[in-house]
């Protein structure tokens, strides 16, 4: 007969469990005290999020904004900054659906390929975008900078830092979302003197196009190159074309970072005033450059305005007032040397407070 | 045995060649239907190449293979069991976590249209169970089943193939005396039955009470036949050395000097609530004798620091010593060259020189930096003296024979100068030049005063090397025996645990 | 190991000149600098995580060590205003003590080398990340930081970690230096040291090595602890390198440059091989692809599959190779 196995008794405190419950009390302890936000109904009351579409500086000054709205609306925003494109985005809009928020701001990373999703977040609760717009989806109303317009302006300091013409390069972290090329392309049409395209119907150069220029066109541009938000590949990239053209004119970055980057490249190989700088956003060091003389302009989009109008947006629409227009555009500013100086102030207020 | 009668497997000139070393040169062997065939030799004389070549796990370089008369040539394992060829591995290939019916049918489930015929299988294996003489429940789970019925349902399964030949591979060797004779009688009955039997061993007794007919290898060749009137025990290891046992091993035995190793009821990991005690002298060698899982290895790691031990005292020189790594045993004077050479003694892809200097860099070093020079005369040195064939000190270890691998390993060891060596199966594997020189510097050290403590699983390396003889079971000492008293009958009857009183 | 240096070498070569002939402008002084700059900054990473490697060890960690070790130089120097000396030697020790912990986990609680870094990876990150809000933040103070104070060694510090030399018209980049030195000293402790030796031995057959009287647990130990230590050294670089540290993103992914130049320079995931200065070729191989994709106009799109393609080929060239001497060297033996 075979021998038959005496199973053996398992106390209660095996390895395992012992881990499990020191886990569960480290989450607890971890979690931060919450203050009764979990109701549902009127506005006042109610949760709104406010998610990013990743992790910059911008958008603590666009948090500035939602903390100053909520002040004056009396209602309550998470801000949410997703470090790793639609997955995190998605992954963090699903938590806060699952916690019930009454309403979410978003910038979508891919706004095309998302669709299907931002309808799901649409039908649970009430979605805008801000910043980067979906507009194949269901969200209430977009609020954001005219990015074809913005990048025409763009494309406008560019001639003034080069009336003569020049060649042109285009820095940008990534081509995917559409606000990016949004930009690039008013960028290229205003170098190109090409037509007023209308933003809900811009037609696009491929995003690998070089060289491009056109009849009458004092202007080449050269080529765009993306760095997937790797601040090491972006300044390489300056670096690489420094090398690469010399005769290389201006160079313009569309993502907050891309402009101190080929600030930091061109500075390196002592091009300062040989190759101009035209930026995006307002990182401290394009600011002094601008200050400096060693970068000709940038175009703000007023990152707190996102925020503030986001918030108030929300709020209104919970109380059941719906916006008239699908879309809310907010002035974008064009920071040259003589305004400089003011903005820069206004910027660090919002700064500081953003990080509140 | 009509001689007229086409043998049912028959091989001729079979050769076979790894990496430095000629395994098998012109072998050839037939079996009869029905006939028991012990095959015997030495570590290391091909009788596991051979096995696996006949069992279609590895391909014969050149040769002839033929079954029922017809040339075969096997590519797999597969293609060997169609022929009924069947091999029964020294380690079991059963899968413990499932019933013996689904063991005895794994790959093989009757079933209709993929779905496995839960009755028809259990059905059939009691059947060829009944075969082999065991009468359990089919639903019986393989890992209740001590070695031995593991071993009948491992038969059992290859009996389920239609197998007309069976090899089986040392198959007693983890096996107890009850366990041994419930295989012979299952053997015999299979040999009524028409089944013809390869059967492996070491154990020279077995065979007069098993075999129809030896055939003996020596060195990867054959060393000749013993048909069933003619097998005696001197005759067998005559085939098997070559020469006379004297000759073979040159023993001087020496007057004990003081006691270098002592152990006062240690108790080694693997047997936690076994005490062990021994001494062993300078001059001395001293035999651990045993079945495979009796702890002999496990005792010799637990000496030298590898699993360190969980009681009891460990005295080098009179000092105690509680080595808890290799390390710490070595700064105490010992050395083991361990059972597996491959994965414990050497490190293959390194070189001889790197080998060989691996134990003394750490004496030899000038704060921290290797002594290149040092290290040189190390390796030059295990080369003269224990005359390492290996075209230069640059070569990887992993490309020299058995023999030379194992050199390696003691001349490493002998740069330290140690007081204790450990020999876990030394010559296991090894051809027998190279075996002659192993025990001939066991000799030698021991004129110098180094103790000796080796482990064997082959008999006459006991009885030949040994002063005495420690024979274990079950993680004990079940006895001890002197060199006047040391023969097979009484370290097998020790090792199998039969005979406390005697 | 002298054939597979001289492979990725070879390699080296070829794309170096291939690029120099297609494009004129790739061999100007400033390009070489930044091939320099950069290839050294990846370099030291990659010699780090080859000492695990060699141990047949495997270090997921070292992206975030180099962002966390960024980010808290950056929070003690400027927000802090912390003595920026003092908060470099902090930095380094932290790399280190993180080093340890792996290697005793790895060691003396025996968990997986790829789960204790994993983790790593996960807990470094979200730390820097709590620090700091996730907010970015430069190592050189701006007016108004409580670190201002220390502008001046700061600058000093910027020069040394990131600063150029100029030999002549040459402007030779600082990293360079590290590399040297951090180079020469992790060949002559591979080669020259009995740990070195120890470590080889180890990596092909732990077993082997510890019933040889190797104490295989603290070499073990010391191969992490080395490999973390490299990766704080290269935070710092980077630090002051780009002048701005992002909690979530600075050093994301570097692991796997630096495992992969250790592939590509010889190193054997299976562990007990590998060479330094394969190594650092290896690093100037990947650099020196993203260079060229850059010099040539390929989209960019497309770096990570020449990678990819090119360190693959170099693979199966490094297994062929390997089969050969082996069979030669068998036949040799029969001879």
């Amino acid at each position: 007969m075979p021998p038959v196995k005496a199973s053996a008794m398992k106390t209660p405190f095996t390895p395992l469990s012992t881990i499990c419950l020191l886990t569960a009390f480290l989450l607890i302890g971890c979690k931060p005290k919450q203050d009764g936000t979990d109701a549902s109904g009127g506005s006042q009351d109610a949760t709104i999020a406010y998610v990013t579409n990743g992790v910059d500086p911008f958008w603590d000054l666009c948090a500035a904004g939602v903390r100053i709205a909520e002040k004056e609306f009396g209602i309550k925003c998470e801000v949410h900054m997703p470090t790793k494109g639609v997955v995190d985005q998605k992954r963090i809009m699903e938590g806060l659906l699952a916690k019930g928020v009454a309403g979410i701001a978003v910038s979508p990373v891919d706004a095309e390929n998302q669709t299907t999703f931002l309808n799901e977040v649409a039908e649970n609760s009430k979605l805008i975008t801000q910043d980067a717009d979906a507009p194949a989806s269901k969200r209430i109303a977009y609020i954001g900078t005219n990015n074809y317009k913005a990048g025409r302006a763009l494309g406008k300091l560019v001639k003034d830092a080069l009336p003569d013409g020049g060649e042109v390069i285009i820095f940008v972290g990534r081509l995917e979302q559409l606000n990016a090329r949004q930009r690039r392309q008013g960028v290229i049409d205003e170098l190109l003197d090409k037509p007023n395209q209308k933003l809900s119907s811009v037609k696009f150069d491929a995003v690998d196009a070089k060289n491009l220029t056109a009849e009458g066109s004092k202007y080449t541009i050269l080529d765009t190159r993306t760095d997937n938000f790797d601040k090491a590949k972006a300044k390489s990239n300056a670096e690489d074309a420094i090398t690469k053209y010399e005769n290389l004119r201006c160079m313009v970055g569309l993502f907050a970072y891309n402009p101190p980057a080929c600030i930091d490249a061109i500075k390196e190989a002592d091009k300062v005033g040989a190759i101009k700088v035209c930026g995006f956003d307002e990182q401290d060091a394009l600011l002094q450059a601008i200050k400096d003389g060693n970068a000709q302009g940038t175009i703000s989009q007023q990152p707190w305005e996102y925020g503030y109008e986001s918030v108030k947006m929300l709020k209104n629409i919970l109380d059941g007032s719906m916006p008239e227009k699908k879309f809310l555009e907010v002035p974008f500013l064009v920071v040259t040397k003589d305004n400089v100086e003011e903005f820069w102030k206004k910027k660090k207020e919002m700064a500081e407070l953003g990080k509140q | 045995m009509a001689a007229a009668r086409t043998p049912l497997l028959e091989v001729r000139g079979l050769c076979k060649q790894f990496p430095g070393v000629r395994a098998l040169h012109q072998v050839s062997l037939n079996l009869h239907q029905g006939e028991v065939l012990a095959l015997i030799g030495e570590n290391g004389a091909g009788k596991s190449t051979l096995m696996k070549i006949l069992a279609g796990v590895q391909p014969a370089d050149s040769g002839e293979y033929h079954i029922d008369g017809e040339p075969v040539a096997f590519l797999n394992v597969r293609d060997a069991l169609a022929s009924g060829v069947a091999l029964i591995h020294q380690e079991l290939n059963l899968a413990a976590n499932l019933d013996l019916a689904a063991n005895i049918f794994l790959g093989r489930e009757p079933n209709r249209l993929g779905f496995v015929n839960d009755k028809a299988t259990h059905l059939k294996a009691a059947k060829y169970l009944k075969r082999v003489g065991l009468n359990l429940p089919t639903e019986t789970l393989v890992s209740d089943l001590p070695i031995g019925k593991q071993q009948l349902v491992e038969i059992a399964k290859a009996l389920s193939c239609d197998a007309r030949v069976l090899i089986m591979d040392e198959p007693t060797s983890s096996l107890s005396q009850r366990e041994t004779e419930t295989l012979f009688e299952v053997v015999h009955d299979l040999r009524e039955q028409g089944i013809s039997v390869i059967y492996i061993t070491h154990r020279l007794s077995e065979v007069k009470a098993l075999a129809d007919r030896v055939t003996v290898f020596r060195d990867g060749q054959n060393a000749g036949d013993l048909s069933q009137k003619e097998i005696d025990h001197d005759a067998m290891v005559r085939l098997m050395v070559g020469r006379e046992l004297s000759e073979f091993y040159d023993r001087k035995i020496h007057e004990p000097g003081k006691v270098i190793l002592e152990l006062d009821k240690v108790r080694s990991p693997a047997h936690p609530h076994t005490e062990i005690s021994l001494q062993i002298h300078a001059g001395e060698i001293v035999g651990i004798a045993g079945l495979v899982g009796a702890g002999r290895t496990e005792l010799l790691e637990t000496i030298f620091g590898v699993t360190p031990a969980l009681g009891g005292t460990i005295k080098v020189n009179g000092q105690a010593v509680h080595p808890k790594s290799p390390e710490e045993a070595i700064a105490a004077g010992m050395a083991l060259a361990p059972e597996d050479r491959k994965l414990h003694g050497l490190v293959l892809p390194l070189t001889v020189r790197e080998n060989a200097s691996l134990a003394s860099l750490k004496r030899d070093q000038k704060n921290g930096l290797l002594n290149f020079k040092a290290e040189k005369e190390v390796a030059n040195e295990a080369v003269d003296q224990l005359q390492i064939k290996t075209p230069h000190l640059e070569q990887v270890a992993r490309f020299l024979s058995g023999g030379n691998q194992q050199k390696i390993v003691l001349g490493k060891w002998l740069a330290l100068k140690p007081r204790l060596l450990m020999l876990d199966e030394p010559t296991r594997g090894i051809d027998v030049g190279a075996k002659r020189e192993i025990y001939k510097l066991m000799e030698k050290l021991t004129g110098e005063g180094v103790a000796i403590l080796f482990v064997s699983s082959e008999m006459e390396e006991v009885l030949g090397m040994a002063d005495r003889a420690l024979v274990m079971h079950e993680g004990r000492i079940a006895g001890e025996l002197n060199r006047s008293q040391l023969n097979e009958e009484a370290i097998m009857q020790l090792a199998t645990g039969t005979s406390l009183a005697a | 190991m002298k054939k597979n240096t001289l492979g990725i070498f070879g390699l080296l070569i070829v794309i170096f000149a291939v690029t120099a002939l297609l494009n004129d402008k790739f061999i100007s002084a400033y390009n070489m600098q930044n091939l320099i700059k950069w290839s050294s900054l990846y370099a030291v990473m990659s010699i780090g995580v080859a000492f695990v490697i060699i141990t047949g060890g495997i270090d997921l960690s070292i992206g975030s060590v180099v962002g966390l070790v960024a980010v808290v130089l950056a929070y003690m120097m400027k927000v802090k205003g912390i003595n920026p000396a003092a908060a470099i030697i902090t930095t380094i020790c932290m790399s280190g003590l993180i080093g340890l912990v792996h290697g005793l986990l790895i060691t003396k609680a025996k968990i997986q080398p790829f789960v204790v870094t994993l983790c790593g990876l996960l807990i470094y990150r979200s730390l820097g990340r709590w620090l700091t809000d996730n907010q970015s933040l430069g190592p050189v103070p701006l007016e108004g930081d409580k670190g201002y104070v220390n502008l001046e060694l700061i600058n000093q510090l910027d020069f040394i970690f990131s600063g150029k030399i100029a030999i002549g018209s040459f402007n030779l980049p600082t990293p360079f230096l590290f590399l040297l030195v951090i180079g020469i000293t992790a060949a002559l402790f591979l080669n020259r040291t009995i740990w070195g030796r120890y470590l080889f031995a180890l990596g092909n057959n732990e077993d082997g090595a510890r019933y040889s009287g190797i104490n295989t647990d603290n070499m073990k130990i010391i191969a992490y602890v080395i490999c973390s230590l490299m990766a704080g050294i290269a935070g710092l670089l980077f630090a002051f390198e780009l002048d701005s540290v992002q909690p979530a993103q600075t050093g994301e992914f570097y692991e796997l440059y630096a495992i992969a130049a250790a592939v590509l320079g010889g190193c054997s995931l299976r562990g007990g091989e590998g060479s330094i200065l394969g190594v650092i070729i290896a690093a100037a191989v990947i650099r020196l692809i993203y260079n060229s994709i850059n010099m040539l106009g390929i989209s960019t799109h497309l770096e990570f599959g020449i990678l990819g393609i090119v360190i693959l080929l170099g693979v199966i060239a490094d297994e062929f190779l390997k089969s050969y001497t082996a069979k030669r060297a068998a036949a040799r033996q029969q001879d």
